[in-house]
């Protein structure tokens, strides 16, 4: 009888095996209402240099500051300054560098609108 | 022939195997799902897609690199990019937003239906405050990224030309300040040549809708300018700048179905014959009256 157990057990261990292969791996969900947190490294440091470009052409640090807020709820500097280090490690051109500079020193002074001083 | 008990084993293994499939899939689709960290922007929600082809375009604004704004836009994974930068200008201007915000999406969808980045209209990056002594107002000195200002929208006493303008100011007196509005006005003689038809599948808008947008050689929205739409009942006159919140080049009529309209820039000559309203497929599958979007510019 035990034997008997041992072999229903075994079969419902490799049922769940056999579910979890195929949940994660040959059908996994498939998600497509992603927010922009969730991109790829290379695609939010393609973001963060657009809006150091679009910054170049605007000079409007809180239209950047707020393009920078979809990414990410961290600080504008920060996320700036991660892509300015992840470019300096991929080889970015020193046009890119330089535009990603610019807007790391914009956010970096940049005081949102709704906690400017009364 | 099978023993009764030996029946009842199989009958148990198969079901707990089934069991645990069953529960191994739960585990996998609902409480424990592959989580995306690497995700491309194809998969990002669709308010996010806007905000990204936003980005981009003000990014091409600035930097008038179409190759760059083409392989970015392909990312998103359209099917149409250039349909989906006019509709989603298109809901920008119903919302009501400025056509300051539209502007660089419009101007996107245009130079990638042309194939070649537009010149660029003089919006000088940095703008430098120098109190004078001789002076009671400070001049103000343009330094523009790669042309001159042109003259007639110049406010300025002098313009310094660089090669390449720094990129990270130094000068803690430099400051970013509103440029000065300007009307712009059409430049008589020339002709508005349509640089732009398409059409506008969007829900959300009027069906029928026949928008026009007038723009200046600088690529600006001109105001008061006369349209004339016949088609073989009538005939219709309207301005464009009767609705400013939409621009002030951007006039409207509603088309009725099956329709043939002709539409005439009755300054400037320009007309344009069979234009009609498109039939769109809403995403439940049902046919409906779309609209069209015309854009002319001066040469």
């Amino acid at each position: 009888m035990s034997a008997n157990l041992i072999k229903i057990i075994s079969a419902a261990i490799i049922g769940v095996a056999l579910g979890i292969l195929y949940g994660w791996v040959i059908d996994p969900v498939q998600f497509t209402n992603l927010t922009p947190n969730l991109l790829r490294e290379d695609y939010r440091a393609d973001y963060v240099l657009m809006v150091a470009e679009a910054y170049h052409g605007e000079i409007n640090a809180d239209l950047a500051a707020r393009r920078l807020g979809v990414l990410s709820s961290e600080a504008p500097a920060i996320l700036v300054a991660q892509t300015l280090a992840y470019a300096q490690a991929n080889q970015f051109t020193q046009t890119e560098t330089n535009l990603l500079q610019e807007l790391l020193s914009a956010m970096q002074i940049y005081q949102p609108q709704n906690s400017a001083n009364p | 022939m099978k023993r009764p008990a030996s029946r009842n084993l199989t009958l148990y293994l198969a079901l707990a195997l089934l069991a645990g499939l069953g529960a191994g899939l739960a585990y996998s689709w609902l409480i424990s799902p592959v989580t995306y960290t690497d995700a491309n922007p194809a998969l990002l929600r669709a308010d996010f897609k806007d905000q990204y082809r936003t980005v981009i375009a003000a990014a091409y604004a600035a930097t008038r690199d179409l190759p760059s704004a083409r392989a970015r836009l392909q990312l998103l994974g359209d099917a149409d990019p250039i349909g989906e930068l006019s509709a989603q200008a298109q809901r920008m201007l119903a919302a009501g937003e400025p056509f300051e915000n539209v502007q660089p999406l419009a101007q996107l969808a245009a130079d990638l239906q042309q194939g070649f980045a537009s010149i660029q209209t003089a919006k000088p990056p940095l703008t430098e405050i120098i109190q004078t002594p001789s002076a009671e107002v400070p001049v103000i000195e343009t330094l523009p990224l790669t042309e001159t200002p042109l003259a007639e929208e110049t406010p300025v006493e002098s313009t310094l030309a660089f090669e390449q303008t720094p990129l990270i100011p130094q000068n803690p007196l430099i400051t970013s300040t509103p440029r000065p509005t300007v009307t712009a006005k059409p430049v008589i003689g020339q002709p508005f040549t349509l640089v732009g038809q398409d059409t506008v599948c969007d829900t959300s808008l009027k069906q029928g809708l026949l928008q026009v947008i007038l723009m200046d050689n600088r690529r600006k929205q001109v105001s008061g300018m006369e349209i004339t739409l016949t088609w073989n009942q009538g005939e219709d006159h309207f301005f464009t700048g009767f609705k400013p919140e939409l621009g002030n080049g951007y006039a409207d009529f509603i088309m009725q179905a099956e329709t043939i309209y002709s539409v005439r820039i009755v300054e400037g000559g320009s007309f344009v014959p069979n234009i009609t309203a498109p039939t769109c497929t809403a995403p439940d599958g049902s046919s409906y009256l779309g609209g069209l979007l015309l854009t002319f510019q001066q040469s």
